[in-house]
């Protein structure tokens, strides 16, 4: 069942962080998206390179041992700390730095963000 | 700004139906975090939740928002913070006085004590409407 490939997630435009290798796995399957209006491409992206499960984290919540990566459109404070905290590879379309009251969480190894379908390749 | 003469419009309005254990501590950093109801488990402990009855529109420089008995004005306004407040029922208000946003999903007001909700507050933008009980220091 375990046919899972790697993705290579770089940072975009004005982005910071990464870059971020992500393999999903039959206990991690899930490509997590909590952003606004459904899956998000990147997040789409992930999934169909990887053959990871794409999520909709406001249909439902996942458990956090089953997230491979968190996609997020965070604006900067919320989001972009919480799954770091969680030590989830954390993927942000918007292009943040480190900010908020997580920020120490935000590290290079967990965190990339301004990223696009474009800055996700096959590893 | 421009004054205008148009009536007080309502672009936004929910009830506060949920209080997270971590907002007092982020109230202290002068910052307010809301999310939908049915945002995930994940971010309840550091966020107000509710539900919109009202969805019209995010804010603009100059709105006020209200919350509960506390009223204050819109400074700034990041270019994501519509559509997070449209699309998810999020937006991190800033307690910090500046008059440009420094992060995307930042909505500033003037520098004060945010207040703590309670489940039955009302949460509401109004346009056009410029009395606020804020009292900056």
């Amino acid at each position: 069942m375990s046919d899972y490939k790697s993705v290579k997630v770089n940072q975009g435009r004005g982005g910071w962080g990464g870059p971020l290798t992500v393999t999903p796995t039959d206990a991690k399957p899930l490509i997590y998206s909590v952003t606004g209006g459904g899956i998000h491409p990147v997040a789409a992206k992930i999934a169909e390179l990887t053959g990871g499960e794409a999520f909709d984290g406001f249909k439902s919540s996942a458990p956090f041992d089953k997230i491979a990566v968190a996609v997020i459109d965070c604006g900067g404070t919320a989001r972009v700390g919480v799954y770091p905290m969680k030590k989830v590879l954390t993927v942000d379309v918007h292009a943040t730095s480190p900010a908020g009251p997580l920020a120490q969480f935000i590290t290079e190894e967990l965190f990339v963000s301004g990223v696009k379908p474009d800055d996700v390749e096959p590893a | 700004m421009s004054e205008t003469t148009a009536p007080p419009r309502i672009v936004y309005e929910s009830t506060v139906t949920a209080v997270g254990d971590q907002v007092q501590a982020f109230l202290g950093h002068g910052m307010l975090i809301l999310f939908a109801d049915d945002s995930p488990a994940e971010l309840h402990d550091m966020s107000v939740r509710h539900t919109a009855t009202v969805a019209e529109e995010g804010p603009q420089t100059g709105d006020t928002i209200v919350l509960g008995q506390h009223s204050m004005e819109v400074l700034a306004v990041g270019p994501v913070v519509g559509d997070n407040l449209l699309n998810l029922g999020h937006i991190d208000i800033k307690a910090n006085g500046e008059t440009a946003a420094k992060l995307p999903g930042d909505a500033n007001v003037a520098k004060q004590d945010l207040p703590l909700p309670t489940p039955g507050d009302a949460f509401r933008i109004i346009r056009g409407n410029r009395s606020t009980t804020e009292e900056p220091r």
